[in-house]
């Protein structure tokens, strides 16, 4: 065969070359049909959530998924584009909004905005919620082995018990660490005092050796496995994976925890904010949230949505903990950035210690 | 030929006559290389790839490491040596000594565990058998890393496959995950291709002439492997420990799955400050740091290599 390329051939390849472009850029414009491009943790969405919104409005959402907040965050702030809605847990909002990277959301396009909850109406990280809508909400506690475990855990300082040594993980992130640290202590949850986050340093040093981990996306799987007895986890993913442990436990300790929010926040730069809304609106609906809540055995928001929940769920005082607990749940503070390098630097020492 | 299709068909066409077309032309000038101007040519897409996608990025890097960071993570580009001189806090110097143990374990356990296997190929296998052994190498990289940390926790677990079999050998669990072991394992895993092919390349090169001159001269077998294989594979051992020592010391991805609170390392450490820290400045002095003492490792070394060198020749 003769090697040499022939100039027919040279010439097709040039000129697809040149039409390789042209070809690209053709793929990523716009297709005619509504689009919208959705960004959410995994795990995190009803099964007919997406579909049965697609069926009723003509829209097709692009559904991309992260698994660690701080990872959705660097892409937004690294100015990725393509992106009209995202779901970002509340101490995010305020950060999102300073850096311009989130829209206003105009409340005269939800119809069924007033649904929500009075006390999810004005969060302190989002007192107007002009910037993020509400979408799931959880709490920070500790999730268990109940054939390990004994007593049931009521203390943060069941974390802390030499006899669960490298079967505990705690989550890898500063709020619900050092918070709910501050929480056993009896510490104001904002300090900045030295003396408090000195304590809070050396109790956790102290923790270090007795951890298998520090993370956040893995609690719930090592919980399931037995691979861990005893972990700080997040209300909804330690309760999926009771579903099918079912030595698997969940206990809000007495010293008080957190209750999160995750809301949807319309990312700055999007074309598609009219169907974003549309999208948000739709998730407002009662019967909606509620097949999201069901899925996901996260609460909702919806103050409609009870009539629709799977009833196991609604009378779990571990899902919608009950008005005793309620009162040992706050909101987690919206801390002054220098508070907050504080914290960020105190969580260094602690790492590499 | 097709590009003649349309021309008109005579009796004396020969290659010499044919007429060469401008892009042929060109291309054959090019290939040539006899001008200073088209070996230069041909540079050019990688001189591109690599100014665009490794020098400017370095710089990116580099000028923010002197830049501070703002309120909400952000980058306000204040010059200063602020970065350096927390990078340079004695409390960050464990966990570099930590990554370099580490990375010096994994390496020396890849050498002993890829040498015998390059050596054997090269110089015991024949023909087609070698592409065989080199695939096999190469099949843990056609799976994601992930999958493979992953499977490594369900081996090296504590309820997993190794502690289940245990105490029916009656023998006590071990506690295999999050420790040092268990990290230098991951890396030594992931990181083995990269010592064993350049050892590979460089033992291929060797004529067995050498060698059979070398027993013809009267050394044994072991005299002739340490005077003469050995040396001759030393580019070989040079590339393949510098493969496999330079990514090990940035790894994070095996701290993080398999070495538990207590093994942080610098790679974790860098990562952290882009990811959960927000500090990219910060983070970039880190690893500029990381980078500088390589290179400054390195260059330590081909010094002192150059040296032995002219003693030896003296």
């Amino acid at each position: 065969m003769d090697q040499k390329i022939t100039r027919r051939e040279f010439i097709s390849l040039g000129v697809s070359t040149l039409a390789l472009p042209a070809f690209l850029s053709s793929c990523l414009k716009e297709s005619p049909k509504q689009a919208l491009n959705f960004y959410n943790w995994s795990n995190y969405i009803g099964k007919n959530t997406i579909p049965n919104f697609e069926k009723e409005t003509g829209i097709a959402v692009n559904y991309e998924l992260f698994s660690d907040e701080e990872e959705m965050f660097a892409k937004l702030k690294t100015g990725v584009q393509g992106y009209d809605l995202a779901v970002a847990t509340d101490f995010l909002i305020p950060r999102l909004k300073a850096l311009n990277l989130v829209s206003p959301v105009p409340h005269d396009k939800l119809k069924n905005l007033d649904n929500l909850e009075p006390r999810f109406r004005k969060p302190p990280y989002d007192p107007n919620l002009d910037h993020s809508v509400p979408y799931l909400w959880g709490t920070t506690g500790i999730g268990y082995n109940k054939k390990k475990v004994t007593p049931a855990p009521s203390s943060w300082k069941a974390l802390w018990d030499p006899r669960y040594k490298g079967k505990m993980t705690m989550l890898d992130n500063v709020r619900d660490a050092v918070g709910c640290t501050l929480l056993m202590l009896g510490l104001p949850t904002d300090t900045s005092d030295p003396a408090h986050l000195e304590r809070v340093k050396k109790a956790l040093i102290e923790q270090k050796p007795l951890l298998k981990r520090y993370t956040s996306a893995g609690f719930d799987g090592d919980l399931l496995a037995e691979e861990s007895w005893l972990c700080q986890g997040w209300s909804g993913d330690v309760l999926r994976a009771a579903k099918e442990n079912p030595a698997v436990d969940y206990a809000i300790p007495q010293e008080g925890s957190f209750l999160y929010v995750d809301s949807l926040c319309l990312i700055q730069g999007g074309r598609h904010h009219e169907e974003a809304l549309k999208f948000i609106d739709y998730l407002l609906k009662p019967e909606v949230i509620a097949e999201v809540t069901n899925t996901v055995s996260y609460p909702n928001p919806n103050r409609n949505s009870a009539p629709y929940l799977s009833k196991s769920l609604a009378a779990d005082p571990r899902v919608y903990p009950d008005s005793r607990t309620m009162k040992r749940l706050s909101f987690y503070n919206v801390l002054k950035p220098e508070v907050e390098d504080r914290w960020n630097q105190l969580w260094q020492q602690i790492k590499v210690a | 030929m097709a590009a003649d299709q349309g021309g008109v068909i005579t009796a004396e066409r020969a290659p010499q006559t044919r007429r060469i077309g401008p892009v042929e032309s060109f291309l054959s000038w090019l290939v040539k290389g006899e001008n200073n101007l088209a070996s230069q040519l041909l540079l050019l897409p990688t001189s591109f790839w690599l100014t665009v996608f490794l020098l400017v990025p370095l710089g990116l890097l580099l000028a923010t490491s002197f830049a501070q960071r703002g309120d909400y993570g952000s980058i306000v580009w204040h010059f200063s040596f602020g970065n350096y001189l927390r990078a340079l806090n004695p409390e960050y110097l464990p966990i570099l000594l930590r990554s370099v143990r580490y990375a010096l374990a994994a390496t020396i356990v890849c050498l002993i565990l890829g040498y015998p296997f390059a050596y054997y190929v090269s110089f015991f296998v024949e023909g087609r058998k070698k592409d065989l052994f080199l695939i096999a190498l190469m099949i843990p990289f056609w799976s994601s890393c992930l999958i493979s940390i992953y499977s490594w926790i369900i081996i090296l677990g504590s309820e997993g496959l190794i502690n289940s079999l245990l105490p029916a050998l009656g023998l006590p669990k071990i506690q295999f995950l999050n420790t040092s072991f268990s990290v230098i394992l991951g890396l030594t895993y992931f990181y083995l291709p990269f010592m064993v092919l350049p050892l590979y390349s460089s033992l291929e090169k060797i004529p067995k002439t050498y060698l059979e001159a070398s027993k013809d001269l009267g050394a044994g077998c072991v005299q002739t492997f340490l005077k003469v294989t050995v040396p001759l594979s030393f580019p070989g051992i040079f590339a393949g420990v510098l493969l496999t020592f330079i990514p090990c010391v940035g790894d994070f991805l095996t701290a993080e799955f398999l070495g538990g609170p207590q093994n942080y390392l610098v790679g974790n450490l860098i990562q952290n400050q882009f990811m959960m820290a927000q500090d990219w400045p910060f983070g970039a002095a880190l690893a500029s740091l990381l980078i500088f003492f390589l290179l400054s490792g390195l260059w330590v070394y081909k010094k002192l290599e150059g040296r032995s060198l002219g003693m030896e020749l003296r």
